[in-house]
């Protein structure tokens, strides 16, 4: 077992810690760890030197105008056979983190301690050489990665047959594609038989057939005790493969724990951003306009002879003014309006559609039966659904006040935007509560997690599904990795 | 220094399979292949000894022998030399991709060049031995018991070649003016250097000790007297190429080693 460290110390890094007879510590163990890049901005370029030959770092010296902090203080400990998640939005440190821990960058301050064989796959196929062949390429990638000649040989067949490419290995790899590229990367990156996983969104390269065969290989490397530390902007991947999960937002530690919590954390505070940012764009318009007909607002977003006016809209969801749902969740529209003049004859009016303008719902007073009857001065207005079962994506909501004959007084299109995030599977814009049966020769096997379906009482629900990892070919897990 | 070749040594299989890749990846494609790497320095060979021998009529120095067998001796060397040290230069920028997404010793890259470039040399050592052999054949005084020595100087060339190579490629990763000053640098030291002539020939006594002082001069000095002139090397030669080759590899792998931390992220 190899240990080694990488420190912020210098003149030690990448050093052999001496094995001792120490009980095994964690896989990984990131304590304090700082990493800053340098501005890329001209004029550095003699000091930068000076500094990187003197000092044996790019950034000491400089002042904090010069930098950029891409990790501040994290901290935490992967136990062997654990699988970590870490999330976070572009340019929050991930891949950074990555890359102190895989060894290939030296951190500043603090130090990570590893116990074990790393293995990185940060780009794979990374020095494929593009005019030799898959066959040769293997035998070099290989010996890159650390593996010996014999290894090599022993591992060829396996390597070759997990990539899939048997038909093509003996081509140049300059011939193949972006997805046979990464397939033969990964392909020998996992069979050198590493103690510690570190993978960084390359899952999202190859085919579906693939992913899953990886997946199912990462799975066997976790059962098998080894340690996995996963990057990805897939939530749901992580959710589901990861026994914790770090936030990490601008280098700094936000949240860590158990992936769900952790996740509905992040995807809160970027549902509350995006909401922040509509609420600022609809002050503008709105403070632009108070009108219809008037003002700066566009006239292919709204239009109508301005006898009354839709002032504002918010979505409230699960009570809380934000633009982020989850499939299933209670959904209120509220509408503030005004009449400009005495009404008679009021309908208001709503559709939902995605980006490219399918429509997926639309309703209004009228044809719903609600006589309003005479309308003065402002009021409010709020559409309630109780569960507001959206499939995944992103929607826009239309919200109009007009007249019984279709006379619009005021249309707004696009007035509201939501996203929409679904934990059960299925595809679509709805997501019907629904529940499978089986009778007659149609039997559920033992031991299958698909149907709930018991005395006949239908109970599917989004949360409830979300509770166990959806019944695909998620193979083998040890009992200490079994979520319950 | 110790430490980087502690490392070359234990990646050696490494160092092996690259070269190897290197060599097969060069020639992929191309009709004469491997015969490139011989055809390219006797082009070259051919036009110098055209333009100095037979237009300007330059000499061996005191020799009487052929000028096309002194010029073969001096040249075959400095082809290896310039082409490591231009493609050495470049070794680690070309190479961004892998250091950037691998874990992995760098310093193998520049060495990888200077050895593919020695196989080159290799492969072209024949000619040139047939060359003598047949000048001295001829009647030439060429060749002699000294040429036996000449795996000694290849080696310590390689250790020169290997530390020059590994500091500017190091250097090249900050500073993207190395290779071009570099490929100044080298006209300049081809030139001042005794390959196209004499080193007793150089009229003025200023410019010789200018060309004294060029680093590949006691090289050229060693490959012409063991293999042109058939003589073993004074010991004082065998001192400054030893000092050469040691410095450079010295100097070379403290530069590669102080700026190694860094090469990740400026590459």
């Amino acid at each position: 077992m190899s240990r080694s460290a990488n420190t912020g110390d210098r003149g030690r890094a990448g050093s052999e810690v001496p094995d001792r007879d120490i009980e095994r510590g964690p896989a990984i163990a990131v304590r304090g760890l700082s990493k800053s890049y340098r501005r890329m901005a001209a004029g550095f370029k003699m000091r930068t030197l000076k500094s990187a030959f003197l000092e044996r770092s790019l950034t000491s010296g400089l002042s904090d105008a010069e930098t950029i902090r891409a990790l501040e203080g994290v901290s935490f400990d992967v136990p062997p056979g654990e699988a970590f998640g870490v999330v976070g939005g572009n340019g929050s440190g991930k891949s950074t983190l990555l890359k102190v821990i895989a060894g290939l960058l030296r951190p500043d301050q603090g130090e990570v301690v590893t116990d074990g064989r790393v293995a990185a796959l940060i780009e794979l196929g990374a020095g494929f050489h593009p005019e030799i062949s898959g066959r040769q390429n293997i035998s070099i990638n290989g010996t890159v990665l650390g593996l010996s000649k014999k290894d090599i040989e022993e591992r060829y067949d396996s390597i070759v047959e997990f990539s899939g490419l048997a038909d093509y290995i003996d081509e140049p790899v300059k011939t193949y594609s972006s997805g046979m590229y990464v397939r033969l990367g990964f392909a020998v990156a996992i069979h050198t038989d590493p103690d510690i996983l570190l993978v960084d969104e390359v899952l999202a390269v190859g085919d579906e057939e693939f992913a899953h065969r990886c997946l199912k290989r990462i799975e066997q490397h976790l059962a098998g005790g080894g340690s996995l530390l996963v990057v990805s902007h897939s939530l749901t991947l992580i959710e589901d493969l990861c026994d914790r999960c770090l936030w990490l937002e601008r280098g700094r530690m936000r949240e860590i724990g158990e992936p769900r919590r952790v996740i509905d954390a992040y995807r809160q505070a970027v549902a509350e951003a995006e909401g922040r940012a509509h609420r600022e764009d609809l002050e503008r318009a709105t403070t632009a306009s108070g009108v219809p007909g008037e003002g700066a607002a566009d006239e292919n977003d709204r239009w109508g002879n301005g006898w009354a006016s839709i002032t504002s809209a918010r979505l409230l969801i699960n009570g809380k003014e934000q633009y982020h749902l989850e499939s299933g969740d209670e959904a209120v529209f509220e509408i503030e309006t005004q009449a400009h003049r005495p009404l008679e004859d009021v309908v208001f009016g709503i559709a939902i559609s995605t980006p490219r303008g399918i429509e997926c719902w639309g309703t209004n007073t009228d044809i719903e039966g609600l006589d309003i009857g005479r309308f003065e001065g402002s009021g409010r207005l709020q559409l309630c659904c109780p569960a507001l079962r959206l499939g995944a994506g992103e929607y826009s909501v239309d919200l109009a006040v007009h007249a019984r004959d279709g006379t619009p007084y005021d249309y707004r299109r696009d007035l509201l935007q939501m996203t929409v995030g679904q934990r059960e599977r299925g595809v679509g814009v709805y997501l019907p509560e629904h529940d499978w049966k089986l009778s007659g020769g149609l039997k559920q096997a033992t031991g299958s997690k698909g149907s709930r379906c018991e005395d006949g009482v239908a109970s599917s629900g989004a949360t409830e599904y979300a509770e166990d990892s959806p019944g695909t070919d998620r193979s083998p897990k040890t009992p200490g990795r079994d979520r319950s | 220094m110790l430490q980087t070749l502690k490392t070359l040594v234990r990646f050696r299989s490494l160092l092996g399979s690259l070269t190897a890749r290197e060599l097969a990846a060069r020639y992929r494609g191309s009709a004469l292949g491997f015969l490139w790497s011989l055809v390219n320095p006797l082009m070259l060979f051919g036009v110098y000894a055209v333009v100095f021998g037979v237009i300007l009529e330059a000499r061996g120095g005191s020799s009487t022998d052929p000028y096309p067998l002194f010029l073969i001796t001096g040249l075959f060397p400095w082809i290896w030399t310039s082409a490591s040290l231009l493609e050495g230069a470049v070794s680690l920028s070309a190479n961004a991709g892998l250091i950037r997404k691998a874990v992995f010793p760098c310093e193998v890259l520049p060495t990888v060049v200077v050895c593919a470039n020695l196989v080159h040399f290799l492969l072209a050592l024949p000619i040139l031995l047939i060359a003598l052999g047949w000048g001295r054949f001829e009647g030439a005084d060429v060749l002699g018991p000294a040429t036996l020595l000449l795996p000694l100087v290849v080696v310590l060339h390689f250790v020169l070649l290997v530390g020059a190579a590994m500091g500017l490629a190091a250097l090249n990763v900050h500073f993207k003016d190395v290779r071009d000053l570099l490929g100044n640098v080298l006209t300049l030291l081809f030139f001042l250097a005794p390959i196209l002539y004499a080193l007793a020939d150089v009229p003025n006594e200023k410019l010789q000790t200018l060309v004294r002082f060029n680093p590949f001069t006691p090289f050229a000095l060693g490959y012409q007297s063991l293999l042109f002139r058939g003589e073993p090397i004074g010991w004082e030669l065998w001192v400054e190429m030893s000092g050469l080759a040691l410095a450079a590899l010295f100097l070379g792998t403290l530069i590669f080693r102080r700026l190694e931390d860094t090469l990740v992220e400026s590459v």
